[in-house]
Protein backbone atom coordinates (compact mmCIF):
# COMPACT_ATOMS: atom_id res chain seq x y z
CA UNK A 1 0.00 0.00 0.00
CA UNK A 2 2.83 2.35 0.93
CA UNK A 3 4.68 1.52 -2.29
CA UNK A 4 1.52 2.16 -4.34
CA UNK A 5 1.05 5.52 -2.61
CA UNK A 6 4.67 6.45 -3.32
CA UNK A 7 4.34 5.38 -6.98
CA UNK A 8 1.15 7.36 -7.40
CA UNK A 9 2.72 10.39 -5.79
CA UNK A 10 5.76 10.08 -8.03
CA UNK A 11 3.62 9.66 -11.14
CA UNK A 12 1.45 12.63 -10.25
CA UNK A 13 4.56 14.76 -9.86
CA UNK A 14 5.61 13.62 -13.32
CA UNK A 15 2.22 14.55 -14.69
CA UNK A 16 2.45 18.08 -13.28
CA UNK A 17 5.01 18.03 -15.97
CA UNK A 18 7.45 20.53 -17.38
CA UNK A 19 9.10 22.03 -14.38
CA UNK A 20 11.39 24.88 -15.41
CA UNK A 21 14.77 25.43 -13.87
CA UNK A 22 17.00 28.41 -14.40
CA UNK A 23 20.70 27.61 -14.00
CA UNK A 24 22.62 30.58 -15.33
CA UNK A 25 21.96 34.09 -16.65
CA UNK A 26 24.48 36.42 -18.24
CA UNK A 27 23.54 39.83 -19.67
CA UNK A 28 25.96 41.70 -21.88
CA UNK A 29 26.17 45.36 -22.87
CA UNK A 30 23.22 46.79 -24.79
CA UNK A 31 23.86 49.54 -27.37
CA UNK A 32 20.67 51.45 -28.15
CA UNK A 33 22.45 54.47 -29.66
CA UNK A 34 23.08 53.19 -33.18
CA UNK A 35 19.64 52.42 -34.52
CA UNK A 36 16.52 50.41 -34.07
CA UNK A 37 16.93 47.06 -32.30
CA UNK A 38 15.25 43.93 -33.59
CA UNK A 39 15.15 41.10 -31.06
CA UNK A 40 16.10 37.55 -31.94
CA UNK A 41 16.33 34.29 -30.02
CA UNK A 42 18.49 31.27 -30.70
CA UNK A 43 17.84 28.10 -28.73
CA UNK A 44 19.51 24.71 -28.72
CA UNK A 45 18.51 21.82 -26.55
CA UNK A 46 19.45 18.26 -25.74
CA UNK A 47 17.78 15.47 -23.85
CA UNK A 48 19.06 15.09 -20.31
CA UNK A 49 18.61 11.93 -18.32
CA UNK A 50 19.10 11.35 -14.62
CA UNK A 51 19.90 7.64 -14.50
CA UNK A 52 20.34 7.62 -10.72
CA UNK A 53 16.86 9.04 -10.14
CA UNK A 54 15.33 6.53 -12.56
CA UNK A 55 16.95 3.60 -10.80
CA UNK A 56 15.91 5.02 -7.41
CA UNK A 57 12.29 5.10 -8.60
CA UNK A 58 12.72 1.47 -9.60
CA UNK A 59 14.04 0.69 -6.13
CA UNK A 60 11.01 2.38 -4.52
CA UNK A 61 8.48 0.43 -6.57
CA UNK A 62 10.30 -2.94 -6.52
CA UNK A 63 8.23 -5.70 -5.00
CA UNK A 64 10.99 -7.63 -3.30
CA UNK A 65 13.31 -6.22 -0.65
CA UNK A 66 16.47 -7.71 -2.20
CA UNK A 67 15.68 -6.22 -5.64
CA UNK A 68 15.02 -2.89 -3.98
CA UNK A 69 18.36 -3.03 -2.15
CA UNK A 70 20.24 -3.94 -5.34
CA UNK A 71 18.61 -1.08 -7.23
CA UNK A 72 19.37 1.35 -4.42
CA UNK A 73 23.03 0.33 -4.61
CA UNK A 74 23.06 0.90 -8.39
CA UNK A 75 21.38 4.29 -7.88
CA UNK A 76 24.08 5.19 -5.38
CA UNK A 77 26.89 4.20 -7.81
CA UNK A 78 25.27 6.22 -10.61
CA UNK A 79 24.81 9.22 -8.33
CA UNK A 80 28.44 9.32 -7.17
CA UNK A 81 29.65 8.72 -10.74
CA UNK A 82 27.92 11.94 -11.78
CA UNK A 83 28.85 13.93 -8.73
CA UNK A 84 30.44 17.31 -9.22
CA UNK A 85 29.68 20.84 -10.40
CA UNK A 86 27.24 20.83 -13.28
CA UNK A 87 24.03 22.40 -14.44
CA UNK A 88 21.05 20.16 -15.04
CA UNK A 89 20.99 16.49 -15.95
CA UNK A 90 23.76 14.66 -17.80
CA UNK A 91 23.41 14.64 -21.57
CA UNK A 92 24.87 12.13 -24.00
CA UNK A 93 25.87 14.67 -26.62
CA UNK A 94 28.10 17.36 -25.15
CA UNK A 95 28.46 19.20 -28.48
CA UNK A 96 24.87 20.38 -28.69
CA UNK A 97 25.72 23.98 -27.76
CA UNK A 98 28.62 24.38 -30.19
CA UNK A 99 26.48 25.61 -33.08
CA UNK A 100 25.02 28.46 -31.04
CA UNK A 101 27.52 31.06 -32.30
CA UNK A 102 26.85 30.13 -35.94
CA UNK A 103 23.09 30.42 -35.35
CA UNK A 104 23.46 33.80 -33.63
CA UNK A 105 25.43 35.20 -36.59
CA UNK A 106 22.84 33.76 -39.02
CA UNK A 107 19.99 35.37 -37.07
CA UNK A 108 21.40 38.84 -37.67
CA UNK A 109 21.99 39.63 -41.36
CA UNK A 110 23.39 43.11 -40.58
CA UNK A 111 26.05 41.41 -38.39
CA UNK A 112 25.66 44.20 -35.83
CA UNK A 113 24.66 42.40 -32.66
CA UNK A 114 24.15 43.80 -29.19
CA UNK A 115 22.53 42.95 -25.87
CA UNK A 116 23.30 39.25 -25.88
CA UNK A 117 21.71 37.45 -22.93
CA UNK A 118 22.86 33.87 -22.31
CA UNK A 119 20.42 31.71 -20.42
CA UNK A 120 21.07 28.15 -19.35
CA UNK A 121 17.79 26.50 -18.35
CA UNK A 122 16.06 23.15 -18.21
CA UNK A 123 12.57 21.71 -18.36
CA UNK A 124 12.26 18.68 -16.10
CA UNK A 125 9.75 15.88 -16.41
CA UNK A 126 10.74 13.39 -13.76
CA UNK A 127 14.18 11.92 -14.50
CA UNK A 128 14.13 13.21 -18.10
CA UNK A 129 14.83 16.81 -18.94
CA UNK A 130 15.30 19.14 -21.85
CA UNK A 131 18.60 20.93 -21.29
CA UNK A 132 18.43 24.27 -23.06
CA UNK A 133 20.90 26.96 -24.00
CA UNK A 134 19.05 30.09 -25.07
CA UNK A 135 20.64 33.22 -26.46
CA UNK A 136 18.52 36.37 -26.73
CA UNK A 137 19.96 39.34 -28.52
CA UNK A 138 19.25 42.33 -30.69
CA UNK A 139 20.19 43.16 -34.27
CA UNK A 140 21.04 46.80 -34.89
CA UNK A 141 19.27 47.87 -38.08
CA UNK B 1 3.37 26.87 26.17
CA UNK B 2 5.64 24.51 24.21
CA UNK B 3 3.18 24.52 21.29
CA UNK B 4 3.27 28.32 21.20
CA UNK B 5 7.08 28.27 21.27
CA UNK B 6 7.21 25.79 18.39
CA UNK B 7 4.63 27.77 16.43
CA UNK B 8 6.47 31.03 16.97
CA UNK B 9 9.79 29.43 15.96
CA UNK B 10 8.24 28.06 12.75
CA UNK B 11 6.72 31.44 11.95
CA UNK B 12 10.05 33.20 12.55
CA UNK B 13 11.81 30.61 10.40
CA UNK B 14 9.34 31.05 7.55
CA UNK B 15 9.79 34.83 7.56
CA UNK B 16 13.57 34.87 7.83
CA UNK B 17 14.46 33.84 4.29
CA UNK B 18 17.62 31.97 3.38
CA UNK B 19 19.36 33.44 0.31
CA UNK B 20 21.40 31.41 -2.13
CA UNK B 21 23.50 32.96 -4.88
CA UNK B 22 23.12 30.95 -8.08
CA UNK B 23 25.18 32.89 -10.60
CA UNK B 24 26.85 36.25 -10.96
CA UNK B 25 28.43 37.81 -14.03
CA UNK B 26 29.86 41.12 -15.12
CA UNK B 27 30.82 42.77 -18.38
CA UNK B 28 33.60 45.28 -18.91
CA UNK B 29 33.25 48.36 -16.71
CA UNK B 30 33.28 51.65 -18.68
CA UNK B 31 35.42 54.66 -17.77
CA UNK B 32 32.32 56.89 -17.50
CA UNK B 33 30.22 55.77 -14.56
CA UNK B 34 28.04 58.72 -13.57
CA UNK B 35 24.69 57.31 -14.50
CA UNK B 36 24.01 54.03 -12.75
CA UNK B 37 20.80 52.15 -13.54
CA UNK B 38 19.44 49.02 -11.99
CA UNK B 39 16.43 46.78 -12.10
CA UNK B 40 15.22 43.42 -10.90
CA UNK B 41 12.54 40.91 -11.61
CA UNK B 42 11.40 37.89 -9.65
CA UNK B 43 9.31 34.80 -9.73
CA UNK B 44 7.67 33.12 -6.74
CA UNK B 45 7.03 29.42 -6.52
CA UNK B 46 5.89 26.77 -4.08
CA UNK B 47 8.36 24.00 -3.16
CA UNK B 48 10.56 24.95 -6.10
CA UNK B 49 8.10 24.12 -8.85
CA UNK B 50 8.21 26.64 -11.71
CA UNK B 51 6.80 26.53 -15.19
CA UNK B 52 8.51 29.46 -16.85
CA UNK B 53 11.71 31.49 -16.80
CA UNK B 54 10.20 34.50 -18.58
CA UNK B 55 10.90 36.78 -15.62
CA UNK B 56 14.48 37.08 -16.91
CA UNK B 57 13.26 38.76 -20.12
CA UNK B 58 11.25 41.22 -18.01
CA UNK B 59 14.43 42.38 -16.24
CA UNK B 60 16.17 42.99 -19.58
CA UNK B 61 13.22 45.01 -20.92
CA UNK B 62 13.08 47.14 -17.75
CA UNK B 63 16.81 47.82 -18.01
CA UNK B 64 16.51 48.88 -21.65
CA UNK B 65 13.69 51.28 -20.77
CA UNK B 66 15.98 53.15 -18.37
CA UNK B 67 18.51 53.92 -21.12
CA UNK B 68 16.47 54.03 -24.29
CA UNK B 69 18.92 55.95 -26.51
CA UNK B 70 22.28 55.26 -24.93
CA UNK B 71 24.75 52.47 -24.31
CA UNK B 72 24.23 50.16 -21.37
CA UNK B 73 27.66 49.07 -20.20
CA UNK B 74 29.28 47.39 -17.21
CA UNK B 75 26.32 45.08 -16.73
CA UNK B 76 26.37 43.27 -13.40
CA UNK B 77 23.92 40.34 -13.26
CA UNK B 78 23.02 38.45 -10.13
CA UNK B 79 20.71 35.43 -10.03
CA UNK B 80 19.66 34.45 -6.52
CA UNK B 81 17.05 32.37 -4.78
CA UNK B 82 15.51 33.18 -1.40
CA UNK B 83 13.74 30.41 0.47
CA UNK B 84 10.93 31.04 2.97
CA UNK B 85 10.28 27.53 4.28
CA UNK B 86 8.17 26.10 1.43
CA UNK B 87 7.97 29.20 -0.76
CA UNK B 88 10.87 30.33 -2.93
CA UNK B 89 11.62 33.58 -4.69
CA UNK B 90 13.90 33.48 -7.73
CA UNK B 91 15.30 36.86 -8.58
CA UNK B 92 17.48 38.40 -11.27
CA UNK B 93 19.08 41.70 -10.25
CA UNK B 94 20.81 43.69 -12.98
CA UNK B 95 22.73 46.91 -12.59
CA UNK B 96 24.69 48.80 -15.24
CA UNK B 97 25.87 52.22 -16.39
CA UNK B 98 24.01 54.21 -18.99
CA UNK B 99 26.16 56.39 -21.24
CA UNK B 100 24.52 58.68 -23.75
CA UNK B 101 26.38 58.93 -27.05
Amino acid sequence: MLIKMKSMFGLSLLLIGGCSQLHHVHVSDIDQSRGKLTPFTVQVNELGFDAAQTVQIGADVAKSASTSEDLEFIAFILAISNFGPKTGNPVYNDNYAEQVLVEVVKACPSRKITGLTSIREATNIGPVSGEVVRINGYCIN
Amino acid sequence: MLNKTILFSLLALSLSGCVGLNTVSMTQVPAERENKISTSSSSWNFIGINFSNKFVDVAIDKLKDQCSSGKIEGVYTKHQTTGYLLVFKREVIVSAYCNEV
